[in-house]
């Protein structure tokens, strides 16, 4: 399944569910000030849905802003409250060197592709249709 | 002027005029991502002059007077950077307007090698301009 959010600014996002439990939120553009509050309100959605892991694909993001990185700070607080397992995609220096400089990425489960993080929700059995 | 001769035959200006508002910090957030490319920053450093622009654009923005102007200088000697940004402040605004205690100044001070906000006489006794500056060099430190 596959739902659009509707686009504004630089930024676009849109949302797969692969399995039960399991929601991916593809992002790409650019996240600014104009265009965080797009990005918070997608991500305040789904931790507010029925997911149990949330993948935030950050693979099309070519530029992070404080206000970006301060939108993946809470959803972290917020996913840790809900017990969400919260992962992050991404190999982009405009993502991962914004998380190192401010030495935020120990507060995320990073993975270089949508691959490895799905597998190892697969290991871990987050979010799986198994159980 | 005060800069020695040396220095200013080794320095370029490039300035931005235009209206305080969102819409063009990307363009002027990719300005000096290429003047930093162009001078040879290593990659983390391009990254981080991006960004801080880029805050130090949409901070000066969120406290301008509506249709003001916002204007960045950079002024690019080797292995560094120089940026100057200003705006005239909405009334109503102190000079302590740029506030310093939230979370952007703090990934500011983060990513630039030097900064800090600047108090500017305004062309009338009206306005007032405040601006912030900020100093990156092409090499990043380890940290």
């Amino acid at each position: 399944m596959t739902e659009s959010a509707p686009r504004s600014g630089h930024l676009s996002t849109h949302v797969s569910t692969p399995s039960p439990g399991r929601v991916i939120v593809h992002v790409s553009g650019e996240v600014d000030t104009l265009t965080a509050p797009e990005l918070d309100a997608a991500l305040d959605r789904q931790l507010d849905g029925p997911a149990t892991s949330l993948v935030l694909d950050l693979t099309g993001v070519g530029f992070l802003a404080s206000s970006g990185l301060a939108v993946l700070i809470k959803a972290a607080h917020v996913a840790e409250e809900r017990g969400v397992a919260l992962s992050l995609v991404t190999a982009n220096r405009a993502v991962v060197r914004p998380l190192e400089v401010t030495k935020t990425a120990g507060m995320f489960t990073i993975h270089d592709s949508l691959v490895t993080a799905e597998a190892a929700l697969d290991r871990d059995g987050t979010g799986s249709s198994e159980h | 002027m005060s800069a020695s001769p040396d220095r200013a035959s080794h320095e370029s200006i490039v300035e931005i005029r235009t209206e305080a508002g969102p819409a063009m910090i990307p363009t002027i957030r990719a300005v000096a991502a290429d003047l930093a490319g162009r001078a040879d920053f290593d990659l983390d450093a391009i990254s981080d002059l991006r960004m801080a622009v880029d805050e130090t654009c949409a901070t000066l923005v969120s406290i301008a007077a509506p249709g003001s102007t916002l204007t960045c200088r950079f002024t690019v000697v080797p292995d560094m950077i120089e940026v100057e940004a200003a705006v005239t402040m909405a009334s109503g605004q102190g000079t302590d307007a740029v506030a310093t205690d939230t979370f952007g100044w703090r990934v500011l001070q983060t990513l630039a090698d030097n900064v800090g906000v600047l108090e500017l006489p305004g062309t009338d006794s009206a306005a007032t301009q405040v601006g912030i500056r900020l100093v990156k060099r092409a090499v990043t430190d380890q940290r």
